[in-house]
């Protein structure tokens, strides 16, 4: 057992190196966590922040380089050890139990549990947990019932059960709304208070501004820098990220508009677990517009975008595109007559990951006349379309035949965003389009989603980015519970107002609300 | 002290691939000479054994290849339906239902010229197994029933489906459970080498067909999309259902075929063991060939030489009938367990 003279410190890692298949992922990276330290790991898609917090949490091994926590070198025989020891890692995919109750699943595994489980004890436990970092959750609830913002909550609660000296979370507010997200970090905050340290991994700005003390900047898998706070601004820290400074504004021209390209007439739809999802929703749309659709997650925003594409069936209600009635059209003959989709869930429902990267990119088009060769498909020129349309919108990629799934997030969606664009449709729908994407690659979809409009298409655009509703929308559309709280030109309403509305009150209420103060 | 340090692999190599599946064998080898020594037989003399009387002499080779055929139609008929992510065990009831229905042909149809009664024939088989496999597919389609169980069952079903005629209206003469040897014109021809019939070449045209389909057609894209996600497969405006349909259809022919090339090709007859659990072996060839209907082929031949190999073992050093079986079963499971290595990078380090 080897003794380092930095004792104070939490965590050190020394001169961690780490590749995957010949990729260096980790080049010789430094990171020092100190006691009740809130460290913000920033850096853009693919920087290897991941990486790196899954040796700390020996998940991976790394190449070079020594890890030590509390002054101890760590070697880790398996995964779980990690957390044995005080550290534990809370994942961007929860590792929940949906059946169990919050309160099973907190004390699930957990190494003091006795053959007779003393569960009022543990309830009592837990609650000092709570009242202490002021959490609020039913502890009897059942896991998979709760909304996403709760449950990270209860991830956290378990790590905190847990004792853990060293709490990471990954991207933890890519699922959450603004409050929420609020809520998360003043928690985070009084967690750290108690001496624990916490590592925040994100690409957000704002939220590295608001919790961290220290901040590591990460860059293709090299440590750029790591500094205090208060020696910093957004400006230079954006600039150690991308390696550029990127002041990204989007100009809206005057376009002429085509109206009635999507008739939407009091349509209803159910959600997965046979809820009503899309509550008797109207709404035109024009062709040369975008129609941004703000609201908290989980409150029919997918449910109508499936809808509209075909990949969810309509209760009640019409949809009219173009003057034709697709309300009960199959997905494949929308794609024929011109809607596209660009889905939240690019990883799953985007592409098929472990399939090549031009079998994903010729999904909509390998059926068209033009690739067949008698009774066969045309490989040759299916693979030349993908990889013109590589070239186009400039993916970055290993190889054209390797899986999809080997693509960075950012190079997943211009691949999408690409072969959607490519089909040239009339109405095109996008979900959460720039969630979990680096700046680059955020710019690129944002001023792809632009373009369209220009061109006079018809585009929604789900999302919960108010940057992205507020510089690209020309209306703005309110949801909650399945129905509109407001429709209204962008620039009508403020963010407060708006937030009013996400959260039930309509249109005159909020700006009632917001005159009164 | 040694522990064993597990870390997740980004992805393998197709080289990775093919290094972990013949070590995979290579251990089950070693397994069974194991088991065979605990039998009181040398391993390495049961091993020659193996290989000379399935490849040492001209009958054995053709002996081998007699088993390669069935193989291969039923290794297919679990391939295809694996490109989907199906997993269709129902192959030998499915091989069992197309038998039977060519054979009904046989014993209540015109006796036709033989280039057509053989085309007929291979159709009947065909649509037979279809037809048996459309059960579990209407069952997985309609009611989301795991078709892991629904074809497993039928086997059962159809066996005996088979059976009521052999013990009932097509009993044989002397009272055995089978029926009349068949005409002329309802055997396969052979092609002049011990056993082996036409049903060879019939197989290898299928080989290559369905290679195309797979690779190079709408519906082989679909079929494959399907298999690698379904929710893309359904954004990208495929019929998951249809297709999921149309997969089992194809599947359970390529086994009914598998019946017709047994009883019209080997043994002039229906009777009660026409297969020797073909359909289940065709199972362990489709997943060693990762489902690639030309390395279908290889472990087709692979597994027909243990087969063979393994009847010698039995009638030339006494050892039990159960050692073929034993073969497979570490085969298979050697395979399963390496899955481990695909996925994972395996380390031995010494500990504290």
């Amino acid at each position: 057992m080897s003794e380092i003279k930095n004792n104070s410190a939490l965590v050190l890692m020394k001169n961690i190196s780490k590749s995957f298949y010949g990729n260096k992922v980790n080049t010789n990276v430094e990171f020092t966590l100190e006691k009740g330290e809130i460290h913000a790991l920033l850096g853009e898609n693919g920087a290897g922040k991941t990486t790196l917090m899954n040796m700390l949490t020996g998940v991976y091994f790394p190449d070079e380089g020594d890890i030590y926590f509390k002054g101890k070198k760590l070697n880790f025989k398996f995964p779980g050890e990690a957390l044995r020891i005080g550290i534990g890692m809370v994942h961007q995919r929860f590792s929940l139990v949906g059946n169990l109750t919050v309160l099973e699943n907190l004390i699930l595994g957990h190494p003091d549990n006795k053959f007779v489980l003393n569960i009022p004890e543990k309830k009592k436990l837990i609650k000092t947990y709570m009242d202490q970092f002021n959490f609020q959750v039913d502890l009897d609830a059942i896991v998979g019932e709760l909304p996403i913002g709760v449950r990270q909550k209860v991830e956290i609660l378990k790590m905190l059960v847990r004792e853990v000296d060293v709490l990471i979370v990954d991207e933890p507010t890519t699922v959450l709304t603004k409050q929420e997200a609020d809520n998360l970090m003043e928690i985070l905050k009084s967690i750290a208070k108690t001496g624990k340290g916490i590592i925040f991994i994100t690409h957000k700005m704002s939220e590295v501004f608001n919790i961290a003390d220290k901040i590591t900047v990460l860059r293709k898998g090299l440590k750029i820098a790591t500094v205090d706070k208060n020696d910093t601004n957004p400006r230079k820290l954006a600039k150690m990220m991308v390696g550029k400074e990127s002041e990204i504004t989007f100009e809206r021209p005057k376009v002429d508009i085509k109206p009635g390209v999507v008739k939407i007439q009091k349509l209803f739809v159910n959600s997965d677990k046979g809820v009503l999802a899309v509550n008797n929703l109207s709404f035109d749309l024009a062709g040369g517009e975008i129609i941004g659709i703000a609201g908290v997650s989980g409150n029919g925003q997918v449910e109508l975008a499936d809808a509209l594409t075909g990949n969810r069936d309509v209760i009640r209600g019409k949809i009219i595109f173009k003057g034709e009635n697709i309300t009960n059209d199959t997905p494949v003959k929308r794609i024929d007559k011109g809607v596209s989709y660009v889905p939240g869930d690019r990883v799953n429902v985007g592409v098929a990951g472990n399939r090549s990267v031009w079998e994903n990119i010729i999904m909509k088009v390998y059926r068209l006349p033009i690739f067949k060769k008698g009774l066969l498909l045309n490989n040759k020129k299916l693979k030349e379309y993908a990889e013109k349309i590589i070239e186009k919108y400039n993916v970055f990629l290993p190889g054209i035949n390797l899986p999809a799934l080997l693509l960075s997030g950012g190079n997943l969606q211009k691949l999408i965003v690409g072969r959607e664009m490519e089909r040239d449709c009339d109405m095109y729908i996008f979900v959460y389009p720039t969630r979990g994407l680096d700046v680059g690659a955020t710019e690129f979809v944002r001023n792809a989603i632009l373009q369209l409009r220009n061109q006079g298409k018809a585009v929604i655009m789900v999302s919960g980015d108010f940057d992205e509703i507020f510089s690209l929308s020309d209306r703005i559309a309110v949801m909650y519970e399945g129905k509109f709280t407001g429709i209204f030109n962008n620039g009508d309403h403020s963010l407060e107002e708006i937030g009013l509305m996400m959260s039930g009150c309509t249109e005159e209420e909020a700006v009632k609300e917001m005159s009164n103060v | 002290m040694y522990k064993i340090k597990l870390e997740q692999k980004e992805r393998v190599s197709k080289r990775e691939e093919l290094i972990i599946t013949l070590s995979a064998i290579g251990i089950a080898l070693v397994l069974s000479g194991i088991f065979i020594a605990l039998n009181g037989v040398n391993p390495f003399v049961a091993l020659w054994k193996v290989l000379t009387s399935a490849l040492g002499s001209s009958y054995g080779i053709s002996e081998t290849l007699v088993k390669t055929i069935p193989l291969i139609f039923t290794g297919l008929a679990v391939g295809i339906a694996l490109n989907s992510k199906l997993w269709n065990i129902g192959a030998e009831g499915q091989l069992f239902f197309g038998a039977t229905f060519a054979t009904a042909f046989i014993i209540y149809g015109p006796v036709l010229p033989k280039p057509l009664m053989l085309t007929v024939l291979v159709i009947l088989g065909a649509v037979g197994g279809a037809l048996w496999a459309a059960i579990p597919a209407l069952l997985k389609i309609k009611f989301k029933m795991n078709e892991v169980i629904s074809t497993l069952l039928l086997n059962y079903v159809a066996i005996n489906i088979a059976d009521y005629f052999l013990f009932g209206h097509w009993k044989g003469k002397d009272n055995f459970p089978y029926t009349p040897i068949f005409p002329e014109e309802a055997r396969f021809d052979r092609i002049g080498f011990g056993r082996v019939h036409i049903g060879l070449f019939l197989a290898l045209v299928l080989v290559v067909l369905l290679y195309i389909m797979l690779y190079h057609t709408k519906i082989g894209y679909k079929l494959r999309m399907t298999g690698s996600s379904l929710k893309a497969a359904k954004y990208a405006g495929i019929n998951i259902n249809k297709t999921m349909f149309m997969v089992f259809l194809m599947s359970g022919a390529l086994a009914g075929l598998a019946g017709v090339s047994q009883i019209c090709g080997i043994e002039y007859k229906l009777h009660q063991h026409i297969s020797t659990d073909y359909g289940y072996t065709g199972i362990i060839v489709a997943w060693l060939a990762r489902s690639n209907p030309f390395i279908i082929v290889i472990f087709a031949i692979f597994l027909s030489i243990l087969l063979k190999g393994a009847e010698s073992l039995q009638i030339a050093m006494r050892l039990p009938a159960a050692v073929g079986i034993v073969m497979q079963a570490l085969i298979l499971f050697a395979i399963l367990g390496s899955e481990l290595f695909k996925n994972y990078n395996v380390k031995l380090i010494r500990g504290k």
